[in-house]
């Protein structure tokens, strides 16, 4: 038996002590649904070696220590706040600190017509009956233990609800802080995000630490992209440097909808995000990119898996990494395209800059096509700076640190570049400014 | 004091010699243009001057105003004041012509002594080089070389030169691939930056660059030697005659 079934139990037992299972006890749907997530999880464990997409995403340091649910949740003030990826932008604006909701903080005011963002908790007393037919819709627990995990505590989270052609006026904006605390906190948020036939929304999420004591964050986000809708999906995980950030993101997109998602990962001591599409409706469009920062002895894994159903779709991947001191990056990303997923347009592209000869990249690039008529691509690289790039700039004046400095935010800005909100572009820029700075520093030091 | 002087100098690259004992000198004011075969080590010489990566020095000295050339790294050289043209400009996609530029005239300025030029300075003295070489501002945000033709890039090198004043610039044949439009342009970029404390070596195959630019003194390299040396008729008699005479003696 896996190390993780003896452990997963102790977690259940939180859970159980937590009375957690009996939330919601009224309504049976939510019961069985919280039930389900915690059977499987309790029969698979925590995910180890033998599962395919966690070979290289070791948990085992959740078994070594006794986290719990917050039950405090600590002052938070706009310092904090601004740590957020919106660049100054006017949002509206949700924040979980310790995984619990403060109302205090949010500026969910005068939200338009149609539009609905609440607390899990008072969306399931307000709305059951809307959130019985979305929660736990896209999500395949069998294979997703951590899912399965998250659904066995499911209390804590945010529901982002919009009606039919409905164009939210402002991004809506997501902050997860975790603060310091007298025991090694967990949380396990689920975000339920649903766009109707033509609405258009754009979502900022951060997660951001603020302490070096190991903290488990596991979040779920279920996204259903409803007709003609569109999704911008900006997520940030700067959690902090003893932190497990666990995210697993359930996607579906119906027909001509459109997802664009950029993540970058620069926080936790095992940061994970995990990325599931199911394009069910023609013609979708379905974007995952970003990039990650790894440095110290950081693992950082992004892990993809894009299931073209319908015909004339289209999914593209571009994951860029840098990678310095023992950190491991891992990119696996997996296309699939069923039997009748005709002319399919697939692209994937890794990229990993290795910045130190201790650091380590693991790609596992996937392509499963069922169809005959489609266009799929994928690609790797990896390696150090280039040298006659490097020489180029040397040889008008740059300093070799500045040199290779401009090398690696130019590296990193063509994927940048993509995002279409000047505002989001700055804040991540700044984000991987910060990251260089500090890295200088470190250097400097060491 | 010469502001380049070269002494014996030889050179391999991966064991196999390329510079079998380079002498030349260059007083500050002078335009010296070197012309030789292809693969006679023409590029090889600009490298070693720029401090390149990959050459073994095994003889010989360089002297730049006064100093150990050869000691010094890469940066350290370009601050000092050598530039090199280069034949084959880097792409560097991702950097930001302009910001490009704006962070190597900072690091020579503030080498110089000087203060560091703000953004709004810095783009009035920017456009007003660029106009001169045909380079619009939208050729300017693009990333660095990227996507640019043979032209574009050489212009913008010249661009570069005259942005950060260097005291000896190397141009390694700036007027490959250009069309007569562009080789006067890119002439008269190189003569506008003609100045008695500025040395420059031109690094040519062809002659037709020296019909625009007039040389103090030209050399041909061969055989990894300067071969023979003369005034502006030399290179006359090359394009002439071609590099037959001096052919035979390569390997
Ligand atoms: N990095 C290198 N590795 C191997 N051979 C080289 C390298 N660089 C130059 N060479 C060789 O050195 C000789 C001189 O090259 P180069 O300096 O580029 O000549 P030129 O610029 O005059 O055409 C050529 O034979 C070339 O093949
Ligand atoms: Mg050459």
């Amino acid at each position: 038996m896996p190390d993780g079934a003896g452990r997963s139990f102790t977690f259940l037992e939180q859970a159980a002590r937590d009375d957690l299972i009996g939330l919601g006890s009224q309504l049976k749907w939510l019961r069985e649904l919280k039930e389900s997530g915690a059977s499987i999880f309790k029969e698979r464990g925590l995910p180890n070696r033998s599962d395919e997409y966690w070979r290289y995403t070791q948990l085992n340091k959740l078994i070594e220590i006794d986290f719990q649910l917050s039950k405090e949740s600590p002052f938070v003030g706009s310092k904090q706040l601004s740590q957020g990826v919106s660049g100054g932008l006017s949002t509206y604006r949700i924040v979980l600190v310790n995984g619990c909701l403060r109302k205090d903080l949010c500026s969910i005011e005068n939200l338009p017509k149609g539009v609905l963002i609440a607390g899990l908790n008072a969306a399931i007393s307000s709305v059951p009956s809307r959130l019985e037919k979305k929660l736990g819709k896209n999500i395949d627990l069998e294979n997703m233990p951590m899912a399965a995990l998250n659904t066995a505590f499911l209390k804590e989270g945010v529901i982002i609800l919009v009606d039919n052609d409905i164009v939210i006026d402002k991004p809506i904006e997501l902050i997860s802080i975790t603060m310091p605390n007298k025991y090694p906190t967990m949380s396990q948020p689920r975000f339920l995000i649903d766009l109707g036939e033509n609405a258009k929304a754009t979502l900022i999420e951060s997660h951001i630490g603020n302490t070096e004591i190991p903290y488990f964050n596991n979040v779920v986000s279920e996204v259903t992209i409803g007709e003609g809708a569109g999704l911008d999906h900006y997520k940030l995980q700067e959690e902090g440097l003893a932190a497990v950030h666990i995210s697993t993101i359930a996607l579906r997109l119906q027909r001509q909808s459109l997802y664009r998602g950029f993540i970058l990962q620069s926080g936790g001591l095992i940061g994970r995000t995990e990325a599931s599409a199911v394009l069910d409706g023609s013609e979708s469009d379905c974007r995952f990119d970003g990039v990650y920062l790894g440095s110290r002895n950081q693992l950082l894994d992004t892990t993809t898996s894009i299931k073209h159903v319908a015909t004339n779709c289209k999914s593209r991947q571009v994951f860029k990494g840098v990678l310095d001191g023992s950190a491991h990056g891992v990119f696996q990303g997996k296309t699939h395209v069923t039997i009748g997923a005709q002319k399919t347009d697939g692209y994937q592209l890794s990229r990993a800059l290795m910045l130190s000869p201790d650091a380590e990249i693991t790609t596992k690039p996937e392509l499963e096509i069922y169809a005959d008529d489609v266009k799929c691509s994928h690609g790797a690289t990896s390696g150090d700076l280039d040298a006659d790039s490097l020489f180029y700039l040397k040889s008008r004046g740059l300093s070799p640190d500045v040199a290779r400095r401009v090398l690696v935010e130019a590296f990193l800005n063509e994927s940048l570049s993509e995002i279409k909100l000047n505002e989001i572009f700055e804040g991540f820029t700044n984000h991987v400014r910060g990251w260089l700075n500090s890295k200088t520093k470190q250097s400097a030091v060491g | 004091m010469a502001l380049l002087e070269i002494r014996n100098l030889h050179v391999t690259v991966e064991n196999k010699p390329i510079l079998n004992g380079v002498n030349l000198k260059i007083e500050p004011g002078e335009i010296h243009a070197i012309m030789g075969p292809n693969g006679s080590g023409k590029s090889t010489l600009s490298y070693i001057l720029s401090g390149r990566e990959g050459y073994k020095i095994t003889d010989g000295e360089v002297i730049y105003n006064g100093i150990d050339l050869l000691e010094l790294e890469p940066d350290q050289r370009a601050r000092e004041g050598v530039f090199l043209a280069f034949q084959y400009p880097v792409e560097i996609p991702g950097v930001v012509g302009l910001t490009f530029l704006k962070t190597a005239l900072n690091a020579i300025r503030v080498h110089r002594g000087e203060n560091e030029l703000d953004a709004m300075d810095f783009l009035k003295f920017v456009r007003e080089k660029a106009q001169s070489l045909e380079i619009d501002d939208e050729m300017l945000k693009r990333f660095v070389n990227e996507g640019f033709s043979g032209g574009e890039k050489k212009r913008m090198e010249i661009l570069q030169m005259a942005i950060l004043q260097p005291k000896l610039a190397i141009l390694d044949e700036t007027d490959s691939g250009l069309d007569i439009d562009a080789l006067q342009v890119v002439s008269k970029g190189i003569n506008a930056l003609r100045d008695a404390n500025r040395g420059m070596l031109l690094i040519t195959h062809y002659q037709r660059l020296l019909n625009y630019v007039h040389p103090d003194k030209v050399h041909v390299l061969a055989n990894g030697r300067i071969a023979k040396s003369g005034d502006g008729a030399l290179a006359q008699e090359l394009e002439e005659k071609g590099y037959a005479e001096f052919n035979a003696f390569v390997e």
